[in-house]
């Protein structure tokens, strides 16, 4: 683990039912994990496992059937509805694989748009989105409407808008699902790059290999249960590898 | 790798001395390999016995003459219908993990389901690394060669990756039938 052992994350004994007798499907079967601070944690399997699910439940979007989350210390089945709310807005950030930008506002206005709604100084909240715009690469985009950008500087709006709240938690639902290859390298380096480099912890759902292979840890899920669970540290270095190709040729 | 093909191509802008075809073959051509002197004179001399290269001998006023190594039509030729022509596709069908999975299902203490994990784990191992090494390597600009030889890398990876997955869903069948 990288600087501290502090928990982000910890679930403990999570289940999820949907529906009841004969339309009952058990999304969500018992599971334990944990994500350090720091962390970049990628959660794979086949399409139903419960992936989308279990983010979902630890973004506090969708209530546990049984079981506990805590995030950042706070057990979300001792908030009410409001605290639990807060919680959301001021320490989680969310990233969906549609952008979700409000097409009338400018980039910096989607970003701030959290700030604002939480009540917060317009000027400050501007501040802070043109800071969380810098960090994803995009201060001259600002004044642009979401239409006039390509579909992967949305998506770089889109991680601007999720970082404004310097949230705890950052989850990531098929972060580049809408992109092109190439694109959804530049957004899979750029979330890297805040774990490297800012210590942002990131949870992330996606069913590409190789998108999965650049986080620290590969959770697998299989019909809601964790059937898998990998650490990716402890590999061969970057100029190693670069070495090596040598040899593979 | 055809060290024959690239120095046809090294030396299709005129003559070359067998010294710099190392530097240039690493410099522009493949920068993640390095080639021995005896590589390049071996293959120098076999070509020069097929009739593809010949040696002309440059004289020099203040040191000693040099001697260059210069295509043949032959040679030009035979560069000419490589670069032109399709290359054979290896597909590396006589593939071990697929060897590994046939045994598995015959021996029956085996399990099918736990080879494909654990080559799943070494595949994600090896794509984490070389995901670090493209970082590393976009970081300090590297030339396009070796970012064109990454991504071939991953592709190939993560190919391997989706028929691991794909066997798995495969056997999951054959087991519920």
């Amino acid at each position: 683990m990288t600087g501290n052992d502090k928990s982000a994350v910890e679930v403990l004994g999570l289940t999820k039912v949907f529906g009841t007798g004969d339309t009952r499907v058990e999304a969500i079967c018992g599971i334990d994990l944990k994500i350090t601070e720091g962390e970049f944690v990628a959660v794979m399997g086949p399409s139903g496992s419960g992936k989308s699910t279990l983010l979902h439940l630890i973004g506090g979007l969708d209530e546990p059937t049984s079981g506990h989350i805590v995030v950042g210390g706070d057990d979300f089945s001792s908030l009410d509805d409001d605290a639990l709310t807060m919680l959301r807005r001021r320490r989680i950030g969310f990233v969906f694989q549609a952008f979700n930008l409000i097409t009338v506002l400018t980039a910096e206005e989607n970003v701030a748009l959290p700030l604002v709604l939480d009540g917060m100084d317009e000027a400050e909240a501007q501040r802070r989105a043109r800071a969380a715009l810098e960090r994803t690469g995009l201060t001259d985009r600002g004044s642009h409407l979401p239409a006039e950008l390509s579909g992967g500087e949305q998506q770089r709006v889109a991680v601007s808008r999720s970082l404004v709240n310097e949230p705890l938690l950052l989850l990531a639902d098929e972060p580049t699902g809408n992109l092109d290859s190439a694109t959804s390298d530049q957004i899979m380096s750029l979330l890297r790059r805040l774990v490297n480099d800012q210590g942002q912890t990131i949870l992330m759902v996606t069913h590409n290999a190789r998108h999965a292979a650049m986080a620290d840890r590969i959770i697998t899920l299989r019909d809601g249960r964790i059937v898998e669970q990998q650490s990716l540290k402890n590999g061969r270095s970057a100029d190693q590898v670069l070495a090596d190709l040598e040899s593979a040729l | 790798m055809g060290i024959k093909q690239a120095i046809l191509g090294l030396l299709a802008d005129g003559p070359v001395h067998g010294y710099d075809l190392k530097a240039e073959f690493e410099d522009q051509l493949v920068p993640t390999t390095k080639l021995n002197f005896g590589q390049v004179y071996t293959t120098l001399d076999r070509m020069k016995r097929d009739g593809l290269v010949g040696q002309e001998v440059i004289s020099q006023t203040e040191r000693p003459d040099k001697k260059v190594y210069a295509l043949t039509n032959a040679g030009r030729k035979e560069l000419e219908e490589w670069l032109t022509g399709p290359t054979t596709l290896d597909l590396d069908l006589r593939n071990e993990t697929f060897l590994k999975l046939m045994v598995a299902r015959r021996v029956d203490w085996a399990d099918p389901k736990r080879v494909l994990a654990v080559e799943r784990r070494a595949c994600l191992a090896r794509l984490h690394e070389m995901t670090q090494a493209r970082t590393k390597a976009e970081r300090d600009s590297a030339p396009v060669q070796t970012m064109l030889l990454l991504e071939l890398a991953l592709l190939r990876l993560e190919a391997f990756a989706k028929w691991l997955e794909r066997c798995e869903e495969v056997l999951s069948q054959e087991d519920a039938e």
